[in-house]
């Protein structure tokens, strides 16, 4: 109660500061959100505040692991994540989230199923940076240059 | 309570600060800045496919590094908390400084009776002098930290 007032409080503090029809994340405020980052890994947890470099504060946050059709979610607590390493930030739609093909698995479960995915890409990529040096070039995964074995 | 508000409400903390560069550092929080820039004590530093582990008494660590901070969940309470004592910290502390003013008002009084009331003077003139002076210390002590009273 409390929490929603000072939010409330925060909100109109900083409305007048904000141009209208401008970008703003200060309506989804107390709301659970899905947050991408960089490195392709999803948070979802309730957004408790927000700042001018969308510095984030996630509360109660999962991170959300998807493989195939299957996903696992697994607890991580609070979250401050740093503005430049956000890619997006979702509203999730509860009614719509029900209705999606994706399977619930246990966290174990799902990750087995990204070690696996990891270890398939890996093999790939090193297959790849190989085929690449015969002929001369470099390849560049996400990680970064792979080096050779 | 903006982000980097909670980082500071975390202070002494322990956290897990994970880099862009994949590199998790889990320590206590030392010290923070409006950069995110932080100071970490007694770190456990693991790399990127959390294979190897270092240890080391602290670490500065420049804030555009830094991917993400997870945080204690006790953060919220404590900054909860924090927020109704800054509320009623702040009247106590104008409340301090009217008492230091009442103080210095008997210690004249004190002094007028110095001159028509022996007795009284004499004990109380000296005393009062004092308090008068603790009243008005008191007084800007409580005005600048409100909540060091």
């Amino acid at each position: 109660m409390d929490n929603q007032r000072n939010n409330q409080n925060q909100q109109r503090a900083l409305d007048h500061t904000i141009a209208k029809g401008c970008a703003n994340l200060l309506d989804e405020i107390d709301k659970r959100l899905l947050v991408v980052l960089r490195d392709g890994r999803t948070l979802i947890g309730i957004l408790r505040s927000v700042d001018q470099f969308a510095n984030l504060v996630l509360q109660q946050s999962v991170e959300r692991i998807h493989v195939g059709d299957k996903y696992g979610d697994i607890p991580r607590g609070i979250f401050l994540v740093r503005g430049d390493s956000v890619v997006l930030i979702g509203e999730i739609d509860q009614q719509k989230e029900r209705y999606a093909p994706l399977k619930r698995v246990e966290m174990e479960v799902i990750l087995e199923a990204q070690r696996i995915e990891q270890e398939i890409k890996a093999e790939r990529d090193a297959r790849r940076a190989q085929a690449f040096k015969e002929r001369g070039l470099l390849y560049q995964t996400e990680a970064g240059i792979t080096e050779d074995n | 309570m903006l982000p980097l508000s909670l980082l500071r409400a975390a202070q002494y903390m322990p956290m897990l600060v994970e880099l862009k560069n994949g590199e998790t550092y889990n320590g206590h929080l030392q010290a923070c800045d409006g950069w995110m820039n932080i100071c970490l004590r007694d770190v456990i530093c693991t790399s990127r496919d959390g294979d190897k582990f270092w240890r080391m008494p602290e670490c500065y660590i420049r804030g555009t590094n830094i991917k993400y901070l997870r945080i204690p969940d006790e953060v919220i309470e404590l900054v909860k908390e924090e927020q109704t004592s800054n509320s009623s910290g702040g009247g106590r502390g104008r409340g301090g400084g009217f008492r230091g003013g009442r103080g210095g008002t008997r210690g004249r009084g004190g002094r007028g009776g110095l001159t028509g009331r022996p007795g009284l003077g004499s004990s109380g003139g000296g005393g009062d002098r004092g308090g008068g002076r603790g009243g008005r210390g008191g007084g800007g002590r409580g005005g600048k930290f409100p909540r060091a009273n």
